[in-house]
């Protein structure tokens, strides 16, 4: 199709006609390479041995999934995929329905008026780094060190305050109006709530809970500093393929492409109901 | 079916901003209300605390007899319909249309019945399997209207449901709600900025303005006798005339023009002789033939330009040496150049006389 109409449009504005559509893309590939050559890069070297994967310029080498099995059988990699899976799943099972409540809470009573709204957004502009130590501190004494509970409660620091702020939207404006036709039909707030709000603004929630998932799951610097070995997670883990010995390029592409899957898998759906969620405005 | 009272009722914002001050109505079981005045007037802020969409800041307000001030929205028994519908996009139609229903636990084969009594009533019938993104404009509105229908609340209230559609549908709608009414009698509070839906559908009128209201009363009576400048400028299109002019006890000037007073005006006007007033002449008070109305005085009009309705065509026109527009009525073959001049006889019996400081309506005998 689009073939076709660059053909049919060069041949009606000839030269000046191609050179205009022809540069853009041009310019797109090259900078869709620049975004997609690590990423390949990484892919080939998970598929090659430790000493083809520094070669430059690449060489093809022994081609196989030797590095796979390696960071199962040398590397706890399993463990670390656990731990983050059930860190991310548990701070985004726990941050969303508060978040939503919470968004709520802003949207329809202006609770805690702007003032609670910047504090909400503040603790977001903080460096994560200056959180990390006072939590240490608190975990140190509450027992939560090394536990993957104590990273979960770490994660909701991050993920409550965004996840709250993205669905404010979702609560403002039409959804209002549908929550008062379902108040007068004889709903009390918690039902209009639950049957009219919450369903209307599913795809903004289920895109606010892909997106914790995804914070939780490529968190690096609170896991790292509060995990114990039994905890931790796949970033923490893969930092740890940095051996005193050199870094172990190959397995650790190997497991950074393992550890991507998830993410790539949640890409369109991601996708789908942001696009969805962002044009549910049109009620008329 | 039930009366709705509002007395001395006041809407209050936090900000200071009074909405609605000390408005008292009582509507009558069963009638057709209508709340009309132009936009930020405080009709829907009326209606919505009504509905208890809205918290009252001081007065009392009756449904059925029963205050209700601080009832829930959802125990008040009304239904209403909005300007944009509401309906509720993740249901289908039949589902938008039994969602009260189910949450009062109304028994399933009840439920299924009255949708469909209502959907065959609107014509919905084929539609019900429909999401409210799949239906046009007239579809959503009947659909909004149904779902206030189904539940047979005390009362139904409308706010501004039919501006949203073009004008052939809203006036076929404004057919069917008049019909609908009769057919149910039951209580409607109407909200409109649009003065041909209330004087077509209501049984009394009741006109609002900056929060307060300004009258109450049947269309005809609110069209005879307006209280004041802002009621005979607001209903009817053209609406009335109002030109500066000086009462005297036998006559009244406006500019050049000069208008003898009937015998009844005389007395009743009175013992307002020598000052300023404005002059309300009603567009359809104007005749070409001079025995159209048996007391009338000749008024010299230059024409400015005529609109060409089809019925009738509206003559814009100003009175002998005055910048004053007024529009007139005239019949359908009417025609008149620019700058001519044509003679109309003014049925003086419709003579309406206004304070000009106050703009309220100078007192008028009921009869002359």
């Amino acid at each position: 199709m689009i073939e076709n109409d660059h053909k049919s449009q060069g041949a009606a504005f000839g030269m000046r006609g191609i050179v205009k559509r022809v540069l853009p893309h041009i310019i797109l590939c090259a900078f869709s390479l620049m975004i997609l050559m690590p990423l390949l890069w990484i892919l080939r070297v998970s598929f090659t041995d430790r000493l083809t994967a520094y070669k430059i310029p690449p060489e093809i080498g022994t081609v196989g999934l030797m590095n796979y099995v390696e960071i199962f059988q040398r590397y706890p990699f399993a463990s670390w995929f656990l731990n983050s899976l059930i860190v991310a799943l548990g701070a985004t099972a726990i941050a969303l329905p508060l978040a939503t409540a919470l968004a709520y809470a802003f949207a329809r009573f202006n609770t805690g008026g702007t003032f609670l709204r910047l504090g909400v957004l503040a603790s977001q502009m903080l460096p994560p780094i200056i959180l990390v130590l006072p939590l240490f501190g608190m975990f140190l004494m509450a027992g939560l060190m090394h536990s993957r509970t104590g990273l979960v409660i770490a994660h909701l620091t991050i993920s409550l305050p965004f996840l709250s702020w993205m669905l404010v939207s979702f609560f403002e404006g039409d959804v209002a109006r549908l929550e008062e036709a379902a108040r007068v039909d004889g709903a009390t707030r918690w039902q209009a709530f639950r049957h009219i709000a919450v369903p209307v603004a599913a795809p903004g929630i289920l895109a606010a809970g892909l997106l914790g998932f995804i914070l939780s799951w490529n968190e690096f610097l609170f896991a790292l500093v509060l995990s114990g070995p039994s905890s931790q997670t796949l970033p923490v883990g893969l930092a740890a393929l940095e051996t005193h010995a050199g870094v172990e390029i190959a397995p650790l592409a190997a497991a950074t492409v393992v550890s991507l899957v998830p993410v790539f898998a949640l890409l369109p759906f991601l996708r789908k109901h942001l696009i969805k969620g962002l044009s549910l405005g049109a009620l008329k | 079916m039930a009366s709705i009272s509002l007395s001395n009722i006041h809407k209050l914002y936090p900000n200071g901003y009074a909405a609605v001050r000390d408005v008292s109505l009582d509507i009558r079981d069963g009638e057709f209300m209508i709340l009309l005045g132009p936009s930020g007037c405080g009709k829907s802020t009326t209606l919505r605390m009504i509905a208890g969409l809205e918290t009252i800041s001081a007065g009392d307000l009756h449904i059925g007899g029963a205050r209700v001030n601080d009832v829930d929205p959802a125990d008040r028994d009304v239904a209403i319909v909005f300007q944009n519908y509401a309906l509720y996009p993740h249901m289908t139609v039949a589902d938008n249309l039994s969602f009260g229903l189910r949450l009062r636990n109304v028994e399933r084969r009840i439920i299924e019945g009255r949708v469909a009594t209502i959907a065959g009533m609107l014509g919905i019938g084929d539609l019900l399997a429909r999401k409210p993104a799949q239906l046009s404009g007239g579809q959503r509105q009947r659909v909004a209207l149904g779902r206030a229908l189904v539940r047979e609340p005390k009362a139904f209230l409308l706010d501004e449901p039919l501006s949203n559609l073009d004008a052939k549908l809203r006036a076929s709608m404004r057919t069917e709600l008049i019909k609908l009414h009769r057919t149910l009698g039951t209580t409607i509070v109407h909200v409109t900025h649009d003065q041909v839906e209330a004087m077509t559908m209501g049984e009394r009128i009741c006109i609002m303005k900056d929060g307060v209201i300004v009258q109450v009363g049947a269309p005809m009576e609110v069209y005879r006798n307006p209280v004041n400048t802002f009621v005979a400028g607001f209903l009817a299109s053209p609406p009335m005339n109002l030109l500066h002019g000086m009462l005297d006890s036998d006559r009244i000037s406006i500019g050049d023009v000069v208008l003898p007073l009937p015998q009844s005006l005389r007395r009743a006007f009175a013992s307002h002789a020598g000052r300023k007033v404005i002059v309300g002449l009603r567009p359809e008070d104007f005749h070409l033939k001079a025995d159209a109305a048996p007391v009338a005085a000749p008024i010299e009009v230059v024409s400015v330009t005529t609109e060409v309705l089809g019925p009738e065509v509206i003559l814009v026109g100003t009175l002998k040496n005055s910048s004053a527009e007024l529009h007139i009525r005239c019949p359908r073959d009417f025609r008149s150049e620019p700058g001519a001049m044509t003679v109309f006889n003014y049925d003086l019996s419709q003579l309406q006389l206004f304070d000009i400081e106050t703009t309220t309506a100078l007192m008028r005998p009921v009869k002359i």
